[in-house]
């Protein structure tokens, strides 16, 4: 991974480490021109119609698609952990209701973490005990922050239910209908890992002073809290609940591109031409907003979608996976405030793949500053 | 036999670079190399390391002067407003009487604390804590962009009050008790011994935490600027960079060190366990920063406070042991640009002044809070989200196999 020769070599790179080459990676090849995404090699469109989040979180942490004997070993290992430590669910009644959302889990994650096993060792194999557990507890204890910001009790698990599908049980106190799981599993997957982003990095940097996995995780979700990032779906659904119509919505894109507006859900470092993880999507919101009655819901993102990639598609600015994963979201039933913790859930399989593919011999990450005093 | 040193001493600035500038224009050409070496993250005008010298600086002046004539308090406000007290008596009263009223805890998080097995290591009780305060001092929907100042600093209270009450509630005993008038040393002595403080701890105190204030792009710091940079609030900031404090690598390093020492039976052993610890391929703790290629000039001024400390402790033999240890190893090191780092003295410095191993990092987390915070400040104005690029050279595309048809 990053800089693992001894040799130092020359790079140009702006602000915010535009262009700089970290290091090697593995794990996932983004093409930001003919946008594409790949884990390990395989598209996501391939793996969101062939396989499940637990097959895929395996792919990317372990580098190959599980055999059957090794997946049914994973599914174990991370039903085991599906029930964290009672004093991070009883953090909640000590912080108010009113409080950040992700502020709150953030809170019963930190407290989780003072009653890990092995909470001091920070030895590469103790480190890939982890990821199971660090999985599980943070569906467990999310579904829980969400319940709670309706006044709701936590509910206990079912072990016989996948991932997804035991998130949302434990979210929405039902077993929601099969098309629902399978969208909201299509979400976990194309969000599961996303190249070294600014989360990814956050986590890099705690894991390379011989931190441990989970304080890796808590720094990534950190960076996913702000506005610049994991914050931008709920923005984007915000904005598109706004408005009341196609027309309205074709409306206001225009007034609104005609301002410089920027709008929340487009536009991506990386990816200068329609998001991947959008047209994975697409086709579900469309049949979940449409089975809800929702369908204008699905007309005023298509109708914005349109306007605003016509003006500014030259400039590399298309819809990104923000803009959508709120039309999956809400229908289900998440409140618009929670919607960054499914996107938290997913993305940490990535941070975690990106930690242990660097710690076997990861150097402090330490940059430099420029003195302008 | 070619002993290879297990930490690495690259300069972590690249030299054909002209690291100290008017102003920067992006992009830049650096060196680049292991962990983001001679990478440009960011500008300052908050502290500058020289490289050729070794010599820290806070808003220009040296860490040595400030540590002799200023309490930590003080230099907490100039690193974070720029002026030092003397210039803006009224400015610094403001800020010393806000940063002193921060330490009020809601019942609630010192609750969370006290749930919490007093065996937890303290960052991670720390951390709980930081966090959960968050959570009371933030709603939903609170608009960050002009209160950032006053923020910050409740934040470096708000780490002293926790580790005093950390520090308690580890050694059994209830809640620290102190006043407005008690400085954030002193209340956090308050916490680690449950008496008031002699003037001479205070002192020492303070100073270890001017020296440990700031030191650059350190993980904390760092960790705390890649998530600032996606403008998350100031709690999420500092949360992350508790997360990096606690590694080996970082803050932990002082648990080594007092390992290290409490292995030396006397002074005239040190030799011996320095050649056991180097043939066994080990590093020796408190030695080796790759910021320096010479002595760290702060650890000059922690040699003498440890001597004056442990005589006043009466306790020579800690000042004896590691001074031995730290003879012994640079005889050895300091031949090959390895030379002992500030946690060697700072870690039996907390020892003395009350904190066991494990508070260590704590102790040096409310030093480094004020430095972070306005480094990080400093820094939000003009970030840009931080977002590297790594060069794919993983397996080629493929496709999943194909059920079988019927």
């Amino acid at each position: 991974m990053i800089g693992r020769s001894d040799a130092s070599s020359p790079q140009t790179y702006a602000r915010g480490l535009e262009g700089l080459v970290a290091g090697d990676t593995r794990i996932s090849d983004i093409d930001g021109r003919t946008g594409r995404l790949f884990y390990r090699g395989y598209s996501i469109a391939d793996l969101v119609a062939n396989s499940t989040f637990e097959a895929v979180s395996y792919l990317i942490l372990q580098g190959e698609m599980p055999t059957a004997a090794q997946l049914e070993d994973w599914q174990n290992e991370l039903r085991r952990w599906r029930r964290p430590p009672r004093a991070a669910f009883d953090a909640l009644a000590r912080v108010p209701r009113r409080a950040h959302p992700l502020a709150q889990y953030r809170t019963m994650l930190t407290v989780a973490a003072c009653h890990t096993p092995e909470p001091e060792n920070t030895t590469l194999d103790a480190q890939w005990r982890r990821p199971a557990r660090i999985l599980s507890w943070t569906s467990a204890l999310a579904a829980a922050a969400i319940r709670h910001l309706d006044g709701r009790d936590a509910v206990e698990p079912i072990d016989d239910l996948g991932f997804a599908a035991n998130f949302l049980y434990q979210t929405l106190g039902v077993v929601p209908p099969d098309d629902e799981i399978r969208a909201f599993e299509a979400s976990l997957i194309v969000q599961a890992e996303h190249g070294l982003h600014a989360a990814a990095f956050a986590a890099l940097v705690v894991i390379s002073t011989g931190a441990d996995l989970g304080s890796a995780v808590l720094a990534g979700m950190g960076a996913l809290s702000g506005a610049r990032h994991g914050g931008a779906n709920q923005l984007a659904f915000e904005m598109m609940a706004g408005l009341e119509n196609a027309d309205q919505a074709r409306t206001w894109a225009r007034t609104a591109l005609a301002r410089g507006h920027r709008f929340p859900g487009f536009g991506h470092r990386v990816y200068r031409c329609p998001d991947p993880r959008v047209k994975a999507l697409e086709a579900h919101a469309e049949g979940i907003l449409g089975s809800h009655g929702l369908e204008r819901r699905w007309e005023v993102y298509t109708a914005l979608r349109d306007e605003i990639e016509a003006v500014l598609a030259p400039k590399g600015i298309y819809a990104n996976v923000d803009s959508i994963t709120g039309l999956l979201y809400h229908p289900m039933g998440l409140p618009v405030s929670a919607f960054p913790i499914p996107f938290c859930l997913a993305i940490q399989t990535g941070w975690m793949a990106h930690c242990l593919e660097y710690l076997p011999d990861g150097t402090m990450i330490e940059p430099g500053a420029v003195y302008v005093g | 036999m070619r002993y290879k040193y297990p930490v690495t001493t690259l300069p972590t600035l690249s030299p054909s670079f002209d690291w100290r500038a008017e102003k920067i224009d992006w992009p830049v050409t650096t060196e680049v190399g292991r962990g983001l070496s001679g990478v440009v993250a960011t500008t300052t005008e908050v502290m500058w390391l020289d490289p050729a010298s070794g010599s820290l600086t806070y808003r220009g002046v040296p860490v040595e002067t400030l540590a002799a004539e200023n309490s930590f308090e003080e230099i907490a406000s100039l690193l974070m407003t720029g002026s030092m007290p003397e210039s803006d008596l009224a400015g610094y009263s403001a800020f010393r009487s806000q940063l002193r009223s921060s330490r009020a805890l809601p019942s609630d998080v010192i609750g969370l604390i006290r749930d919490l097995d007093p065996a937890t290591h303290p960052t991670r009780l720390l951390r709980a804590g930081i966090s959960a305060l968050g959570c009371h001092e933030l709603t939903v929907g609170d608009d960050l962009s002009g209160d950032r100042h006053w923020r910050d600093l409740r934040i470096v209270g708000q780490v002293a009050a926790l580790v005093g009450e950390i520090a308690a509630h580890r050694a059994g005993r209830a809640s620290p008790v102190f006043g407005p008038a008690d400085s954030l040393a002193e209340s956090v002595l308050i916490g680690l011994n449950a008496h008031r403080p002699d003037p001479a701890d205070t002192r020492v105190l303070d100073l270890l935490w001017v020296l440990y204030a700031a030191h650059g792009l350190d993980a904390p710091t760092f960790t705390s600027m890649v998530v600032a940079s996606c403008l998350a609030d100031p709690y999420f900031n500092v949360v992350a960079g508790l997360s990096a404090l606690r590694g080996p690598r970082q803050g932990g390093a002082s648990e080594a060190v007092l390992d290290q020492l409490s292995a030396l039976d006397q002074p005239s052993s040190a030799k011996d366990l320095v050649r056991r610890i180097i043939d066994s391929g080990r590093p020796i703790a408190g030695f080796g920063h790759r910021s320096y290629r010479m002595p760290d000039p702060r650890v000059a001024v922690l040699r003498r406070e440890l001597a004056a400390l442990a005589d006043r402790r009466d306790r020579p033999d800690v000042f004896e042991s590691a001074r031995a240890i730290e003879v012994a190893a640079e005889s050895t090191l300091s031949p090959r640009e390895i030379h002992v780092n500030i946690n060697f003295y700072a870690a039996p410095i907390f020892h003395l002044l009350g904190a066991d191993a494990a508070l260590g990092p704590c102790l040096f987390a409310v030093g480094r809070t004020a430095g972070l915070v306005a480094l990080v400040r400093e820094a939000i104005d003009t970030i840009r989200l931080v977002r590297p690029l790594s060069r794919y050279v993983g397996p080629p595309e493929r496709a999943l196999p194909r059920p079988e048809s019927p």
